[in-house]
């Protein structure tokens, strides 16, 4: 009786194990996938500021700003987040002559600065905090 | 929802591993089990998961190194177990205050932030427990490496791995203040090597080797004289060579891993009977309490990985190997997350410490390398070793977190 029991838990217990391994795996997988080196030297990016690991939709850790960076649940935003709580078109940050502007682009739940929640065209200082739904974002210009 | 099914799925397959393996022991030791063993083991369990889910909520770090931990652990306690009902319970013991050590490592090491500043004293510590070795030592397998209080035997070398890495990490991270002193690194260099020779009195190779490899990759990431690094590793061959033709252990070790079957009766025996315990297992093992690990020597401690081959399977065995990388990963990994340079070294030290230590004594019982007498961290039977372990992690659970420096500290304060 002991034997078959003993048999049949070492496939079990080899299973789980590897189960065990191939999930923790993942959540690492998750973790490092947007760790691709980017140089940025003289450019302003935003940094991802939520463990990535926990979200649980495809985000890259830093989003350089060119020109214009946009992020919304839409598929055309240069950010695209599947968030319920992101509109689809949730903020923009536009340069203009080296200094950066955050614009709230009529979100259902709103665009918050360092907590505070915007109305108008804010103009961006380096290390301000960026906050839509659940995500944070830290704002990094060091010109 | 899905975010919360994701970071739980790991800590929920642990739980069901370590109530399958519990049942199983259960009808393996039918009605001989007591009470008090039982509640223990059950105690554990719910212990463990419950950990595993605080540290998700008072850690802002990592979170996948007390899993992966755990189900080291895990693996470790249904195996020692069932070779010897008496230890099994002793390590029961021993894995509860191992978290408990964890925690307190946390905490104390997150309260106190002076630990930078302190080499002389665990200079001093480092060496006292080495008196206190060679004073009080018993000796155990060949080494002199046990020191007996009353009931409880420890291993002094254990504790003063951690002070290795301290002395190290304090060093390199106040080079600047170090530089002051002329030729300081060849004093430290001096330091560890007294260190070794120590343990190499104390024949406790294995240890020696652990020293010695997280001082190199230490020297060779921070060490501004590259000069240094070089002799170091000269020095090594010399001393090797120095202490193959010296002393007969070395060479006794160094005959029986290149021709074991030569030497079967005496010095080969151990290795031999770990390769007949690996290749009996085959692909998914005897079945638990089905196969003879008590055939080989010291099986509990250093040769547990031959016996857990032998019975859950070499797919188990190469489970255990590929978490230990995960484990070192994560190490690296908080390392270069890491902006504070002292807990950037700490983390670097812990995670070689893991890799180095695992890797040495793998390699040992499958006769990749040759054998020196070391336990598998978390999952060997021994008090110091996983007491020491633990605090271990605790400290690299530390590193993972970001580190205020005083000053903003103070800032945040006002």
């Amino acid at each position: 009786m002991y034997n078959i029991l003993a048999l049949l838990f070492k496939y079990i217990f080899i299973i789980i194990i590897y189960l065990f391994i191939f999930s923790i795996i993942r959540l690492i997988y998750l973790d490092i996938k947007g760790m691709n080196v980017v140089s940025f030297d003289n450019k302003a990016y935003i940094k991802l500021i939520n463990r990535k690991d926990y979200l649980p939709y495809k985000i890259e850790e830093y989003y350089i700003i060119d020109k214009v960076l946009t992020l919304g649940r839409h598929g055309e935003n240069h950010i695209v987040v599947k968030d319920p709580y992101i509109s689809k078109e949730h903020f923009q940050i536009v340069e203009d002559e080296d200094e950066y502007y955050l614009e709230d682009l009529g979100s259902a739940n709103g665009t918050y600065l360092n907590g505070d929640k915007i109305y108008d065209i804010v103009k961006l200082q380096d290390g301000d905090i960026i906050k839509a739904g659940q995500i944070e974002f830290l704002f990094v210009n060091r010109k | 929802m899905n975010k919360g099914i994701l970071s739980r799925s790991p800590r929920n397959l642990l739980f069901i591993f370590q109530v399958l393996g519990l049942t199983l022991l259960l009808i393996y030791k039918g009605k001989d089990i007591d009470k008090l063993t039982l509640g223990t083991a059950v105690g554990l369990v719910l212990v463990i998961y419950l950990s595993n889910y605080i540290l998700t909520k008072i850690t802002s770090g990592d979170n996948y190194i007390f899993l992966i931990t755990t189900m080291l652990v895990s693996i470790g306690i249904i195996m020692i177990y069932r070779i010897n009902e008496g230890l099994g319970i002793k390590q029961l013991i021993w894995i509860s205050m191992g978290i408990f050590l964890f925690f307190l490592t946390y905490f104390i090491i997150r309260k106190i932030r002076i630990w930078e500043n302190l080499t002389y004293i665990y200079l001093i510590g480092a060496y006292i427990l080495f008196i206190i070795t060679f004073v009080f030592g018993d000796r155990k397998h060949g080494a002199i490496n046990w020191v007996n209080i009353g009931q409880f035997s420890f291993q002094p070398s254990e504790i003063i791995k951690i002070l290795l890495i301290f002395i190290l990490s304090s060093y390199y991270s106040n080079k600047d203040r170090w530089k002051e002193i002329k030729y300081s690194s060849y004093y430290l260099m001096g330091i560890i090597y007294s260190f070794i020779m120590l343990l190499f009195l104390q024949k406790d190779l294995g240890t020696a080797l652990v020293f010695y490899t997280i001082f190199v990759a230490i020297q060779f990431i921070y060490e501004d004289d590259r000069k240094l690094v070089l002799i170091n590793i000269g020095l090594s061959i010399f001393f090797g060579i120095l202490g193959y033709t010296l002393f007969d252990h070395v060479k006794i070790r160094f005959q029986s891993w290149l021709n074991p079957w030569k030497y079967i009766e005496r010095q080969g025996y151990q290795i031999t009977q770990s390769l007949f315990a690996i290749a009996e297992g085959g692909f998914f093992g005897k079945g638990l309490g089905l196969g003879h690990p008590d055939f080989i020597p010291v099986v509990y401690t250093d040769f547990i990985f031959s016996a857990i081959c032998e019975e859950m399977g070499i797919f188990t065995g190469i489970g255990i190997i590929m978490l230990f990388m995960i484990l070192v990963y994560r190490g690296f990994k908080i390392a270069i997350a890491q902006r504070n340079k002292f807990y950037r070294l700490l983390a670097l030290g812990i995670s070689i410490l893991f890799g180095v230590q695992s890797f040495i004594i793998l390699g040992g019982v499958i006769k990749m390398i040759p054998l020196t007498g070391l336990t598998l961290p978390f999952i060997s039977y021994g008090g110091s070793s996983i007491l020491t372990s633990f605090i271990a992690l605790g400290i690299l659970q530390i590193c993972s977190e970001e580190i205020k420096t005083k000053e903003e500290l103070d800032e945040a304060g006002d």
